[in-house]
């Protein structure tokens, strides 16, 4: 047996056939608990990568622009990203490193529920390696694989419409409207992608892994809603992240102004080339508006927004 | 340092992870325990040797020859899924598994028909001289697969099924003569001894039944599922659970004559021979007991799980484990002689005929090796030429 059977997959087997047993020999609630288990356990690190994807989502708007406005000079781009990351508090590896974390739990949990299952003989007869000499483990093998309308070990196609359904709403969720066309391509991708590879998988494994998948979907959307709110399925949130882009393109824009510009009162007006873009950026009455007055009723070398900067 | 400096790449690396995980996901499911291959072993008679191959055919080789003959594959009951891991496929539906219907149970021949059942959940009965089908049963449709072996006696085809019944074929038309329904399946080959079929369920019990109508004589109850075969002998069954005990139970009341605990399931069919029961099992050690009072004579080690049944040659019995290093434990020294390691994976049972035991792994080949010696002789592949 190799390090990781050791001390990773035989732990998380026998717990499982444990929890089996002291949930009424039921696998599919020994799946759901255990499931629940780890996500509390790695909640710390789940939020954290919520939040660093929400941070970096963000700031996508103000990068699509540093980029645009930097295209030819790489080491001012790389300059003002690093500022902007710096400005923000972000890390661009926030989201990347509980991932990666996350991974091997993931894995683990994968394997473990697979050979559990035990779904053909040889599944079996290679499960008796992994288990500890305790007399509940060794007796209630082979575990029931009935759970409500499933048999665990065959696939089932509406649990794998579940799963598609339940990672297209995390997902969803999780994402905030760009006004980067580059962006919202691959934010669309991911979003139909995923959950299609997920949901077809699906059709070939145990329905055991697919209530794994719908579990973990299923806690992600609730992790995501308290720190996001319902994110990318409300419109008027892409609207405040259209704003926000904005107001940072401004900025970008009239720090490069000269002054002589910057000095005539009314330099914040929005050309009306770019009023258009966005989502829900002009609701009447809205924020926007009352600010955008506010700034035109000052007068004249008063000393506005960009002239503090200065 | 650098993902800073570019978002589209880190988005790019993200995607590209979860890309690999699904691969990762998809590989990982066929490699591990998912897919059924089968572990048939060989049954001789009148010089050939039947076996069912990975292919998912009933394969008879000439022992003098070796020449070799195939039947038709063995039908899957339903496709496979979308990656091709479905497990209920019938088979090995896994793109790195065989085509074909997996074959767990050993062989049974008699007269001139040699029968096979298939994890497709149909028994079949060939020709043993031509392999050409006879009947099929179900007729129609399919039942659950089928793991355990078949029994021929009294003109009965035996057998258990995952359906969690016992059931008895007409051997000559394949007509269901009784089923006897237990509470859970059945991977376990029936031991017929007189006019008395024992068997073992999943559902933790050993049943006796009447051979003739499939009536219950008595039942036992273990700690645990039994999948190991029954071994009976002098009025007693001898066999292995999965609550790591060997049971040695009266033939004709079904009371308990003594248990013996392993450190792991005992899977295999034990082997007794002068008064001495021998049980393999899957932590990896012989045991030999003695037969009357299950007293712990011996045990070997095998430094590997014990899943194949043993098998008798003269006075040693041979052994394999699941690495496939082959021992030779002669019952009047009591010595364990490392035969040959032949570097395979051996889950099935062992077959022996005039010397020579024949192993049969997962790799299509049936290797043969001389018991005495200990020399491994050429290897005969059971890859069909079509």
């Amino acid at each position: 047996m190799n390090v990781w059977d050791l001390i990773i997959l035989q732990p998380v087997i026998n717990i499982l056939i444990v929890m089996s047993h002291y949930l009424a020999s039921s696998f599919g609630l020994a799946i759901i608990a255990l499931t629940i288990i780890v996500n509390v356990l790695i909640y710390p690190l789940t939020m954290k990568q919520i939040n660093a994807m929400k941070g970096m989502q963000t700031l996508q708007p103000k990068m699509a622009e540093l980029q645009k406005k930097y295209a030819k000079d790489r080491q001012k781009l790389a300059q003002e990203q690093m500022r902007l990351y710096k400005e923000s508090g972000m890390n661009p590896a926030g989201c990347l490193v509980p991932m990666l974390v996350q991974m091997p739990i993931w894995i683990a949990l994968f394997q473990s529920i697979i050979l559990s299952l035990a779904v053909a003989p040889e599944g079996l007869l290679n499960l008796a390696r992994y288990l500890y000499s305790w007399p509940i483990v060794y007796s209630i093998l082979p575990l029931g694989k009935d759970f409500l309308w499933l048999n665990l070990a065959e696939p089932d196609m509406p649990l794998a419409i579940l799963v598609g359904a339940t990672m297209w709403l995390q997902q969803k969720m999780s994402m905030s409207a760009s006004a980067d066309p580059k962006q919202q391509m691959q934010s669309r991708m991911m979003l139909w992608m995923m959950p299609l590879m997920f949901a077809f998988l699906c059709l070939s494994f145990p329905s055991g892994l697919a209530l794994f998948w719908v579990t973990s979907s299923v806690i992600r959307i609730v992790m995501q809603y308290f720190a996001t709110g319902w994110g990318g399925l409300v419109p008027s949130t892409a609207g405040k992240q259209v704003v926000s882009d904005r107001r940072y393109r401004h900025r970008i824009t009239l720090q490069e102004t000269p002054l002589k510009d910057a000095d005539t009162g009314a330099d914040i007006v929005e050309p009306r080339s770019t009023q258009g873009e966005g989502l829900g950026y002009q609701k009447p009455g809205g924020k926007w508006q009352d600010r955008f007055r506010a700034i035109r009723r000052q007068p004249r070398g008063t000393g506005g927004h960009q002239r503090k900067r200065r | 340092m650098w993902f800073r400096h570019n978002r589209v790449l880190l988005g790019k690396t993200l995607f590209l992870l979860v890309i690999l995980l699904m691969v990762g996901l998809a590989g990982l499911g066929c490699v591990r325990g998912m897919q059924s291959v089968g572990w048939s072993g060989g049954a001789v008679s009148g010089g050939t040797l039947f076996v069912g191959s990975k292919e998912g055919r009933l394969v008879a080789v000439n022992i003098a020859d070796e020449s070799r003959q195939w039947s038709e594959p063995l039908k899957a009951s339903t496709p496979a899924g979308g990656f091709g891991c479905a497990p209920a496929a019938g088979g090995g539906g896994c793109a790195t598994a065989p085509a074909g219907v997996a074959i767990y149970g050993t062989p049974a021949v008699s007269g001139d028909l040699a029968y096979i059942g298939g994890y497709n959940g149909k028994i079949y009965a060939f020709s043993s001289s031509s392999l050409a089908t006879r009947w099929v049963y179900p007729r129609e449709g399919n039942l659950e697969p089928i793991v355990g072996g078949l029994t021929v006696a009294q003109g009965k085809v035996y057998f258990g099924c995952s359906d969690g019944k016992v059931y008895a074929l007409d051997a000559a038309t394949g007509d269901k003569q009784w089923e006897f329904e237990t509470g859970d399946k059945i991977w376990s080959t029936p031991a017929i001894d007189g006019d008395t079929l024992f068997i073992g369920s999943l559902d933790n019990k050993l049943y006796a039944l009447s051979a003739t109508d499939g009536s219950q004589r008595w039942e036992f109850k273990t700690g645990g599922a039994i999948v190991s075969t029954a071994l009976v002998q002098d009025n007693t069954v001898y066999i292995g659970s999965f609550d790591r005990y060997l049971y040695a139970v009266n033939a004709i009341d079904g009371s308990l004559r003594w248990k013996f605990m392993g450190e792991n399931w005992f899977w295999t069919k034990p082997i007794a021979y002068d008064n001495t029961v021998y049980a393999g099992c899957l932590d990896g050690k012989v045991y030999a007991l003695q037969a009357s009072s299950g007293g712990e004579v011996a045990e070997f080690n095998l430094e590997s799980p014990v899943s194949s049944s043993p098998v008798m040659v003269d006075s040693s019995i041979i052994f394999a484990s699941q690495k496939g290093v082959i021992y030779s434990l002669d019952t009047g020294s009591s010595e364990l002689k490392r035969l040959i390691d032949i570097e395979e994976a051996v889950y099935g049972p062992l077959c022996a005929s005039e010397g020579v035991v024949y192993i049969h792994t997962q790799n299509l080949t049936l290797h043969r090796v001389n018991a005495n010696t200990g020399t491994i002789l050429t290897s005969i592949s059971l890859k069909s030429k079509e």
